[in-house]
């Protein structure tokens, strides 16, 4: 009787807190596996950075280009997939009224086949017969099974997708005239992009490169590859990006005592980022031969024009910022600073996160033009741009949503200890990234390129001189790996030690005089739409040209 | 500033002559992105002149039909390769197509297309579907050059350009068909 009643409590808290515990254990397993692989993608970093700073001799069996295949592979692949989906799902389950069963049979479904997946890619790479650093990179070709596990993963992803809409679609079709939450918004935006992004690569992996590798076909069309390449390589960038923001717009303006700032603002960049995303995956390519002056023209607005929402971002966030603090009391043109919460690490590491994005977004606005781009396409600069996104920007963020999320799908509370060492993580981290990422953008700027373990060629005057530079880089690298290591820590801790507790899942509300948001915004049928017309004005005249005027084929290349 | 007044500064970029050389000399801009942005200038610029104007486009273009007839004439006479041609060598015909693009077709879209019921709009975007098909199969695989001023390789290229957006339609008509927006709205 006790105990029943004891149950029907549980239940009902667990309700009020829009907790389902079926969809925790989901959650809680995507966020695990994306906090092992930071952990163990984490500790190939810093041997890649020891020994591109020439501190560290790598062994045969294990050089530089395998260590950087992997590092890249757990980071870019496994700890934001699974780290995105995990979060996404949360979101879902709680503000849709709990994942359907059938919803939560794909994401299972779809997490063993990535783990599968992500296996059968490993292998390769351990036996040194897919060190191509990018994963679908032609000319560079590596073993089938690499790209038969990438395979699987894209697979496991689509089924999360699938499953994320048909979620939404039966809540809206029980809540007529609503409009989703927003964080759920964010989550079908996302979705959307990873659906159609990973079409691209699917056509590559599947209709190019699988019959290259096999030895089916004996050249495949390079330009035709990597272009596919890059409209989901971008975009799944971006996804990152977007995944971050919706906790800025969303989770940071609770956690600071504040309201949301324009709902439909919010809205508008999400159909902004989903629309205008895959069409920049071309400025990866700006160097690239075999595109004309007037494709690549076209595409500085291209890219430039996801910049904009950016903009529109940076605007909101600020003001959410200044409006709260100064109904706290904050004073003067900068005083309200004060009255931020800088002891917790939920606002501390998203704000710091923020910060960086300035310079990072900066550094990409710049590479975006043909003429910067050629100072530093093919240098260390690039690596640093890509860490100061990925590794500042997002990774914090997600450090920061970490926080709240862990406790939360493990029924349990951030106590002040956890938090002071997520205070203590996130500064460690900052120091540590200014560190590396600098002395990156900066070596790059003098020459040194990227891709290449140590060396001085031939003790070359000018090689020698980025040596400082290096060994600032491996400083920043050892900073990053204690961060690793507290963070991996302070997230298991909440997962599995800390004491039990019911924590929210927090969610700002709208400013109070918020005008009502169009319907339109909804009608994600019309915005798909518009987006394949916009890529297909982006795609289209290159493709063609690819096709058409062909140059010649490539056999697949093992350059290590 | 009103939509209008953006249209009509919409309308003046694209008829200045470095945009309009720049976005001529590649087919599929020229057809897919000038041609269709001249349109919606002049969709923007009718909400002028429906206010000023409101007599005259009720007496003309009440249920909407004749305004969508219109809008598909100018629209079909400028898909028609020889017409492409020609605004590229007589100034007049160039000058023809500023001005009908936005303020016969254009105008007329606007005017016309909350007036026509589910089943018209549902029509015009089959017939542009079918007609954006099978200009493609044209354009691609066409075994002459169709247009003098364009190589062929450009033809190929906005071919591709009249199926990818042919497939936008179909998705946008699947979407249509499959959902029933009032079970959501």
């Amino acid at each position: 009787m006790e105990a029943d009643l004891k149950a029907g409590f549980k239940d009902k808290t667990n309700k009020m807190l829009g907790y389902h515990p079926e969809d925790a254990k989901l959650s809680k397993s995507y966020i695990a596996v994306a906090f092992m692989a930071l952990l163990v993608g984490g500790f190939l970093g810093l041997i890649q950075g020891l020994n591109r700073a020439g501190l560290l001799e790598l062994p045969t069996w294990f050089n530089y280009y395998q260590v950087l295949t992997a590092h890249g592979l757990l980071l870019i692949l496994v700890l934001t997939a699974f780290f995105t989906i995990g979060y996404f799902y949360a979101a879902l389950s709680h503000n849709l009224g709990g994942i359907l069963p059938k919803v939560r049979r794909l994401a299972w479904t779809g997490f063993y086949v990535k783990l599968v997946g992500f296996v059968l890619a490993v292998i390769p790479i351990l036996m040194n017969e897919a060190s191509v650093m990018y994963t679908f990179y032609p000319p560079m070709a590596a073993h089938p099974v690499f790209y038969i596990g990438l395979a699987l993963i894209v697979v496991g992803v689509w089924l999360c997708c699938i499953g994320a809409f048909i979620q939404v679609a039966n809540w809206r079709k029980n809540h007529k005239g609503q409009h989703v939450p927003i964080l759920s918004y964010f989550a079908t935006g996302v979705f959307v992009l990873l659906f159609f992004a990973l079409m691209f690569v699917a056509v590559e992996v599947l209709f190019m490169i699988i019959p290259w590798v096999f030895g089916w076909v004996d050249t495949i069309n390079v330009m035709v590859a990597r272009t596919l390449f890059w409209a989901f390589g971008h975009t799944l960038v971006n996804i990152w990006y977007l995944t971050a923001v919706s906790a800025w717009y969303v989770v940071v303006p609770k956690i600071i005592g504040g309201k949301r700032w324009s709902d439909l603002l919010t809205r508008v960049v999400v159909i902004a980022l989903v629309i205008m995303n895959i069409t920049g995956g071309f400025h990866h390519q700006i160097i690239d031969p075999g595109i004309n002056a007037v494709v690549k023209f076209m595409h500085v607005f291209m890219s430039l024009a996801i910049g904009f929402p950016s903009l529109m971002t940076a605007f909101a966030l600020f003001a959410v910022f200044e409006r709260t603090a100064r109904r706290k009391g904050g004073k003067g043109l900068i005083g309200w600073w004060k009255k931020m919460p800088w002891g917790d690490v939920r606002f501390l590491a998203p704000f710091i996160a923020m910060l960086s994005f300035i310079p990072a977004g900066a550094g990409g606005i710049a590479q975006s033009t043909n003429q910067l781009d050629q100072v530093v396409h093919n240098t260390m600069w690039i690596v640093g741009h890509f860490h100061l996104t990925l590794g500042m920007s997002v990774v914090m963020t997600f450090f920061g949503i970490s926080y709240w999320l862990v406790p939360f799908i493990s029924n349990r509370v951030l106590t002040p200890q956890i938090n002071r060492l997520g205070v203590i993580q996130t500064w460690i981290w900052t120091v540590g990234m200014i560190f590396m990422a600098g002395a990156m953008h900066y070596v790059g700027l003098l020459g040194s390129p990227r891709r290449t373990s140590y060396t001085t060629y031939g003790d070359h005057a000018t090689a020698l001189g980025w040596d400082p530079y290096l060994m600032c880089l491996a400083v920043g690298g050892t900073l990053l790996i204690i961060g690793v290591i507290l963070q991996v820590y302070a997230v298991f801790n909440l997962m599995f030690f800390a004491p039990k507790g019911e924590t929210e899942f927090p969610i700002a509300e709208e400013e109070d005089n918020a005008t009502k948001t169009p319907y339109i915004t909804e009608r994600w049928g019309i915005w798909i739409v518009v987006m394949i017309i916009v890529v297909a004005m982006a795609y289209v005249i290159p493709l063609t040209e690819f096709i058409v005027n062909a140059p010649p084929g490539s056999p697949p290349f093992k350059t290590w | 500033m009103n939509q209008s007044f953006y249209g009509l500064l919409l309308w003046i970029f694209l008829v200045a002559p470095p945009v309009a050389n720049f976005m001529e000399s590649v087919m599929v801009i020229h057809m897919h992105m000038q041609m269709p942005m001249l349109v919606i200038s002049g969709m923007l610029m009718a909400r002028f002149f429906q206010k000023r104007f409101s007599g005259f486009f009720e007496k003309w273009n009440s249920n909407g039909v004749p305004g969508i007839t219109l809008f598909v004439v100018i629209m079909i006479y400028w898909m028609l390769p020889r017409t492409m041609d020609e605004a590229l060598t007589t100034p007049l015909v160039e000058g023809f197509k500023f001005i009908s693009l936005p303020f016969l077709a254009g105008f007329s879209l606007r005017d016309s297309w909350k007036k026509l019921n589910p089943f018209g709009k549902n029509s015009i975007i089959v017939s542009f579907t079918v007609l954006f098909l099978g200009l493609g199969w044209l354009y691609i695989w066409s075994p002459v050059q169709l247009c003098n001023n364009y190589l062929v390789i450009q033809q190929v290229t906005l071919g591709w350009g009249f199926l990818t957006t042919a497939i936008g339609m179909v998705v946008y008509l699947g979407y249509n068909f499959f959902i029933d927006p009032s079970a959501y709205e």
